[in-house]
């Protein structure tokens, strides 16, 4: 028989190494002689899209096209140390270093623009869409091509613009555990609906729902593609993923018998991307790489219970193992 | 304030390169004259070994085999350093590496890593972190199996649950998983004058050119590491895999060395996500809301510490839930055996506590007749909400705002149909 269930599960998760260990970032921000701002970071692209969302916000100070970033994160030689790509830490604490690191720059070109402008003073020179320009008089500008020009001849390049970054993080009481251990938190929630087959142990999802706290979306599209391969990754977890583990030994380590979910097992995921800014965070923005997997697993769980009436404690809910559940109860 | 580019669906910048198949992954980077590598591993759990390799040595095409005598510093590890680069005489793990076979071609390093003879001496393994944590266990490091104990000792639990109108008790248990990212590691590594140059993917490329230069007993300037395309990470990518052994073996012969795992060496190479028994007892009033919570979580990170103290923390802080609870007692443990060694993966710790914290609490509103997302309501946090860590979540808490937006979705706001 077919049973259909329904299932919540909610989770929240601290960013960042934790427990006051130092969790630094550090970047750089060059101004090229093409007016191009190149972004030196030792944050690792890892496929999360780190390069990018990290572009936008350094085009965003800068206030030229994305394109115009030149993003550096793949050699020790030609980047400073922005920690590990993981903790969920990069968009929050990488972040941050760039978003203080193009500031740092976007000072120095003002400062050097007003130079060449013959202008007495900075104030109220800005720079927007790669011009800088006299806010009450904006046929005084120049753009930040020219001025690289300009600066490469009086041989001033490259401009460089620094910014580092620290998260706050506080050692927990060793004997109660009271501390600060982590910031920012996120938050996730995920609902589904399943469909339990009490013949064969098989569970379909019908339909998922996933809520994801992100601060401020840098890029939403980014965002929905992290929910959609967490939500595969936490479903995973919950039914598929055995390493068949007996005596140290993996029975399972090849696709063959080591089953992820495949395109036909995840159902079309509704999103919902949940803004509520975090002060602290660049743009308001917080990590949520791991958070968007974490209510998969407890809302499966949650789901099989509401369909057929059985708590089942242990993952992944393999169809062996359903079956034998279901058989106690009945026995009981 | 309004926003130009932030906030904006821009497309992916390293996309293109992606989808048209010419980003660059280690394992696409060729160079003239290289040597390829393979790597000796440990079929037993828990045994000392003897090692004899004259015969693979001997193997026309068989460049160098490297052990643990050719290593100036034969440890490494994120926090401690307990894994030996190649084991010396004891194996700790199936998939321990033991030697690395340099030689002209793949299929030469293959045969002449079969042609090594290996006699193991076993021991009695652990493979229980219960057990594992008894006195009589048999150890597998030095002194005790327990590595971390991390609690929270909040308000006053057992009063708390004198005065609780529901209580629900049980046991949950996960399993180790693996990453199964799409690119199973592959690296190469070359000299440049007196530089180690390694090109392999890594989630910290600062903290592998700290671990190569520790190992091979140089300065952390004579070593570059170049990070090409990455094929997921998940975490499995930050416990350092062949990057010693590719930097060794450039050093000691002078030509570009280059090893790809399949997926099964990959298995065998990288850490696992922390299986986890966790106990939980849970407590709330009349009105569902929660009183009290008492969980113990003993955490399996197999042959290796990695970075289980601070997973086991992340899971002990995380153990409430997204929940106000005002009396709180946690203990979590990391605990050594012989199984395979786990690491960081995607949730660190904080991914096998939903599993019981989120079925106590339905558990709860089950037996109040309360629904899953009302009991959720009661209890969430908020602006202002304290943790069992005594933290204030003073702004961003939008965790109401997730759990009504699901509820609304599924139709379940403000019914009482699902048990």
């Amino acid at each position: 028989m077919k049973k259909k269930g329904v299932g919540i599960g909610s989770t929240f998760y601290g960013t960042g190494y934790g427990n006051g260990f130092p969790d630094v970032s550090r970047a750089k921000a060059v101004l090229k002689e093409d007016g191009k701002v190149a972004v030196h970071v030792g944050a690792t692209e890892v496929g999360q899209g780190s390069k990018t969302i990290m572009s936008q916000m350094a085009a965003e100070v800068m206030s030229i096209p994305l394109n115009d970033i030149i993003f550096i994160c793949e050699d020790t030689k030609n980047m400073p140390d922005s920690g590990t790509a993981a903790a969920s830490r990069q968009t929050y604490n990488t972040g941050n270093a760039i978003k203080l690191a193009c500031e740092d720059l976007r000072k120095k070109v003002i400062e050097n623009a007003f130079k060449e402008l013959k202008l007495n003073s900075s104030v109220g020179l800005t720079l927007k869409n790669g011009e800088i320009y006299l806010k009450t008089l904006p046929s005084k500008n120049i753009s930040l091509k020219e001025l690289a020009l300009c600066l490469l001849k009086n041989k001033e390049l490259p401009l460089i613009g620094e910014g580092s970054f620290t998260a706050q993080t506080i050692e927990m009481d060793e004997e109660t555990g009271q501390g600060a251990p982590y910031w920012p938190y996120t938050f996730n929630v995920y609902g589904v609906i399943v469909e339990v087959d009490t013949e064969t142990g098989l569970i379909d999802i019908i339909k998922a729902v996933c809520a994801q706290d992100v601060g401020k979306a840098i890029n939403p599209e980014m965002i929905e593609g992290q929910m959609d391969g967490g939500f595969a990754m936490g479903l995973g977890y919950s039914i598929y993923e055995d390493l068949g583990l007996k005596e140290g030994k993996m029975k399972n380590k090849n696709f063959t018998n080591y089953l992820i979910p495949t395109a036909l097992d995840v159902p079309e995921l509704e999103k919902f991307i949940i803004e509520d800014p975090e002060s602290t965070g660049p743009f308001g923005a917080k990590g949520i790489g791991e958070p968007v997997m974490l209510g998969v697993a407890p809302a499966v769980l949650n789901a099989i219970y509401d369909a057929v009436g059985v708590r089942i404690t242990q993952v992944p809910v393999t169809p062996d193992r359903l079956l034998r559940a279901l058989k106690e109860e009945r026995r009981e | 304030m309004k926003r130009e580019i932030v906030g904006k669906r821009a497309i992916r910048v390293d996309g293109h390169s992606k989808v048209l198949g010419k980003a660059e992954y280690p394992q696409d980077i060729q160079k003239q004259s290289m040597y390829h590598g393979k790597t000796l591993r440990s079929k037993k759990p828990h045994a000392y070994f003897k090692l004899n390799i004259d015969k693979a040595k001997n193997l026309k095409g068989v460049i160098a085999i490297l052990t643990a005598k050719d290593v100036p510093y034969n440890h490494h590890g994120v926090l401690f350093k307990d894994h030996e680069i190649f084991c010396t005489n004891k194996v700790r793990r199936v998939g321990d590496p033991i030697a690395f076979v340099v030689a002209e071609n793949e299929k030469i390093a293959k045969q002449a890593v079969e042609f090594i003879e290996i006699e193991y001496d076993e021991i009695p393994g652990v493979f229980d972190p219960i057990k594992a944590m008894e006195q009589s266990a048999p150890i597998v490091h030095k002194e005790s199996n327990i590595l971390y104990h991390y609690k929270i000792r909040k308000g006053n639990i057992e009063n708390a649950f004198k005065q609780c109108e529901v209580i629900v008790e049980n046991e949950y248990r996960t399993g180790m998983v693996d990453h199964a990212f799409l690119q199973p590691e592959s690296g190469i590594a070359y000299m440049d004058e007196n530089t180690v140059v390694v090109c392999a993917s890594s989630q910290y490329p600062h903290f592998d050119q700290i671990e190569i230069a520790e190992a091979l007993n140089i300065p952390t300037e004579n070593v570059r590491v170049i990070n090409p395309a990455i094929g997921g990470a998940f975490g499995g990518r930050e416990d350092i895999t062949l990057q010693i052994h590719i930097a060794l073996a450039t050093k000691l012969v002078g030509k570009p060395v280059k090893t790809t795992y399949s997926r099964e060496e990959s298995f065998l190479a990288h850490g696992k996500r922390h299986s986890m028994i966790m106990k939980y007892k849970t407590g709330a009033n009349r009105q569902g809301k929660l009183v009290a919570m008492e969980a113990n979580i003993i955490g399996d990170t197999g042959a290796y510490a990695s970075w289980a103290p601070n997973v086991l923390r992340k899971a002990g802080v995380h153990a409430t839930g997204p929940y106000e609870i005002p009396n709180v007692k946690v203990d979590s443990y990391a605990v050594y055996t012989n199984n395979p060694f786990a690491g960081a993966m995607r949730g660190f710790g904080a991914a096998q506590g939903p599993i019981a914290y989120e079925q106590q609490i339905d558990e709860i509103g089950r037996k109040l007749s309360i629904d899953p997302i009302t009991i959720r309501k009661i209890n969430g946090f908020k602006v202002g909400s304290e943790t069992a860590t005594g933290q204030i979540l003073e702004a961003s808490v939008p965790y109401i705002q997730c759990i009504e937006s699901v509820g609304k979705a599924l139709g379940l706001e403000q019914k009482e149909g699902i048990r």
